[in-house]
């Protein structure tokens, strides 16, 4: 049997080709596909066995071009050259083949080992585009598959391909000419390194002078460290501006038209019975009312509504049959451990500390299951990329573009991704504020204390108060995106360009996968970080010895003690939550788990119960809308450490969501108070 | 002949030559990836008076910010 090794395979493509379900088809792993350009922002790893062959793949982030104008797209280059994959597959949407070949011209100048997988066939067979497969092969000189990513169809092909390519040394041999003024220009450029570096491959020079003519970033930085830097510089600055004063044009668009006029020449020799299929097909239809120029907002927000009434609808009766799962597991080991005479300690470590606390959380699974299925449909389906287009006109008004409308819309699931999704953006001003204002997009962490608060006060109205907690958060948002425009006296924003792919039904399997990982985290984080948690509060609930469990002589009640003066004005001033708002830092849901275990449910008195004496509707309300403001929790904190590379703006964000969220539920509560609420 | 216009005042359907992209370096390189350059042939798709506008470039639909479709030129054909 031959010996078994790791294959390195890297897949890369144009955003909406199918790139991310073409991975999981591959290697069945737990990955998310979107629908909306720029969504694989990190690469991503997965592992598939084939026959004796055990194969890595790297989803590498979507991109249109190879040429790096900021950071985040070095990295697919960066991949291909330093990381030197056996394998590089990029996948092709058929119906756009002629910018996904754009991509594939500088694969092969870049020597990539490749291999194309075509997806989509059939979707433009149907729009009347044939193509001749074998021939476009030929004339590239690469490998091509045919693959059905949505079917899993060629698979094992693309598999086979694969591992032949991994063994083979053969390269595309297609060169481009970009004509005798750039090629002198070129070829000066190349004899100049040559001269003063002689340990550079032909192969990696050819490469490496176009991307100089190109400005990109990537190889400016790594030649700043030779020694003839700053003379490779004014040298290939020099042939720019004599090119760019040749063909009065930029110099990116003159190799750019090379390409294209190429690709040109290709796509007329295998493309054939070119039909023009009329533009009157659903997605023209869907597109005329959903981007409507009245219309688009408003079923906007009608989507938006719909998905919460969904969420909450679908979600109620599985809340109530998983909180009486725990009541009766609660009463039943309570029972037994009784039964078997275990120190009472332990007992109520058990039940009031672990499924107090854990089993108050869990039963929101549902919540949080349905909520990334709705904002995954209408990530996967091609419909966020049009509300970026419908809210770009409102997102001017606070210094943004409709783009980052998307990572805000991302924050109602999960700040975090919110966060990353900024990355697409494309100037650090952008990027800065959309981070900044994120955290005011309720997440989904925190519809559990709304949840439970509105279930306890507002049971008959719940889908609209809550519903009025995100709009108050969007509010907040705004009004801080107005303040930060004119703080960072920030202008002109990055030019809005997006693509709006055609709508596609979300796949099954991809919207599981993605609800399925989402639900898992948020399990997984009530078996740890909240189990953890609710030890500590049970802890510190039930010590100094001798004193009853959950009372004020507690150190739980002293500490809750020493900060509800801050709290008194906001309306709940008493122990139990200040010490659930301390602790919510590390987790929004930690709230919820607290007041489970501080009240300690499925002990005679019900959670609802409990609360409503403590609280009353009007400080309800202050609560749920403190909980929305504050400081975001410890993931959110350490993510905008990390995308902001600054501890700076991380310290900023927990001081001034915090006090926004004190004078709001401030003046919540004491309006109200005013207005004669109760 | 077509007299020169900037993209936001076509109409839909309107078929466009670009004449020329004065939109800064980086937007222009970003948008000749896409493939669309002096002398390409695109599509107005939606042009709303306000907002971004849709044109078709190649097989694919790009919303474009109405201040940067402003600084490109093209001729209807």
């Amino acid at each position: 049997m031959e010996k078994k090794y790791n294959i390195k395979v890297g897949l890369t493509g144009n955003p909406n080709v199918g790139k991310s379900t073409l991975f999981n088809a591959l290697t069945k792993s737990k990955q998310h596909v979107g629908n909306w350009p720029g969504k694989t922002v990190e690469k991503k790893d997965g592992y598939a066995s084939y026959k004796d062959k055990k194969i890595h793949f790297v989803d590498l982030p979507g991109s249109y071009s190879l040429t790096a104008f900021t950071e985040e797209e070095t990295v697919t280059t960066s991949f291909i050259l330093d990381e030197k994959p056996d394998v590089v597959v990029q996948i092709i949407d058929a119906e756009n083949l002629e910018r996904n070949l754009f991509m594939t011209i500088q694969l092969i100048e870049l020597q990539a080992p490749l291999i194309l997988a075509v997806n989509m066939l059939d979707l433009a067979k149907k729009g009347g585009i044939e193509m001749n497969i074998k021939e476009l092969s030929i004339l590239l000189n690469v490998p091509i598959v045919v693959v059905n990513a949505r079917h899993e169809k060629g698979i094992n092909e693309l598999m086979e391909a694969i591992i032949k390519k991994s063994t083979n040394k053969h390269r595309s041999k297609v060169k481009l000419t970009y004509g005798t003024e750039v090629n002198d220009e070129l070829k000066k450029i190349k004899e100049f390194i040559k001269k003063n570096d002689k340990r550079i491959n032909d192969n990696e020079l050819n490469w490496m002078v176009i991307k100089l003519l190109e400005g990109d970033i990537r190889i400016e930085q790594k030649l700043t460290k030779k020694p003839y830097c700053i003379e490779l510089k004014s040298l290939v600055e020099k042939s720019i501006s004599h090119l760019e004063t040749i063909f009065s044009r930029d110099i990116h668009n003159i190799l750019a038209e090379t390409r294209y006029g190429f690709i040109k020449g290709l796509s007329t020799q295998i493309v054939k019975n070119n039909k023009k299929s009329k533009n009157n097909d659903i997605s023209c239809k869907a597109d005329c009312l959903l981007t409507n120029k009245f219309l688009g907002v408003p079923i906007f927000l009608i989507v938006v509504w719909i998905m919460f009434q969904a969420t909450f609808v679908l979600s109620g009766p599985l809340i109530v049959w998983i909180e009486n799962l725990f009541e009766f597991i609660g009463n039943h080991i309570s029972i037994f451990l009784e039964s078997i005479q275990t120190p009472s300690w332990i007992n109520s470590l058990i039940v009031d500390g672990v499924i107090g606390g854990v089993g108050g959380v869990l039963a929101f699974v549902p919540i949080i299951g349905i909520l990334f299925l709705v904002i995954s449909i209408l990530e996967d389906s091609g419909y966020m990329a049009r509300v970026a287009y419908v809210m770009d006109k409102l997102m001017h008004r606070i210094g943004l573009h409709g783009k980052a409308f998307i990572p805000l819309i991302l924050g109602f699931g999960c700040n975090v991704p919110g966060i990353m999704a900024t990355r697409t953006l494309e100037t650090k001003k952008d990027r800065l504020l959309t981070i900044l204002i994120n955290p005011f997009m309720s997440c989904g962490a925190r519809l559990p204390v709304y949840a439970l608060f509105a279930g306890a006060f507002f049971s008959a109205h719940q889908g609209l108060v809550i519903f009025s907690l995100y709009l108050l958060g969007v509010f907040i948002a705004v009004i801080m995106g107005l303040i930060f425009k004119k703080l960072f006296s920030h202008g002109l924003s990055s030019p809005f360009v997006i693509e709006l792919p055609p709508y596609r039904w979300p796949s099954i399997t991809g919207l599981l996968i993605h609800v399925w990982e989402r639900v898992w985290l948020f399990i997984k984080k009530a078996g740890t970080i909240i189990l953890a948690f609710s030890i500590i509060i049970w802890a510190l609930a039930s010590f100094p010895v001798g004193v009853d469990y959950g009372t004020q002589a507690s150190y739980a009640g002293q500490i809750g003690e020493t900060i509800s003066p801050v709290f008194e004005p906001l309306g709940f001033g008493n122990w139990q939550s200040s010490v659930a708002l301390m602790f919510g830092f590390a987790a929004k849901e930690v709230i919820v788990s607290t007041f489970g275990t501080i009240y300690n449910v499925g002990d005679g008195i019900s959670f609802n119960t409990a609360l409503q004496n403590n609280f009353t509707p009007l400080s309800a309300y202050s609560f749920m809308v403190f909980t929305l403001l504050y400081i975001p929790c410890i993931a959110v904190i350490a993510v905008v450490k990390r995308e902001t590379n600054s501890w700076k703006w991380p310290l900023f964000m927990i001081f001034y969501t915090t006090t926004i969220a004190w004078i709001l539920a401030f003046i919540v509560y004491q309006g109200g108070l005013i207005l004669g609420f109760q | 002949m077509e007299e020169k216009k900037s993209l936001s005042q076509f109409k839909k359907g309107d078929k466009v030559r670009v004449l020329s992209v004065n939109c800064g370096r980086t937007l222009s390189r970003r948008l000749s990836d896409l493939g669309l350059f002096e002398e390409t042939e695109i599509e107005i798709i939606k042009n709303d008076d306000f907002g971004p506008i849709i044109v078709k470039i190649l097989n694919s639909k790009i919303a474009l910010g109405r201040g940067e479709a402003i600084k490109i030129y093209g001729e209807k054909i």
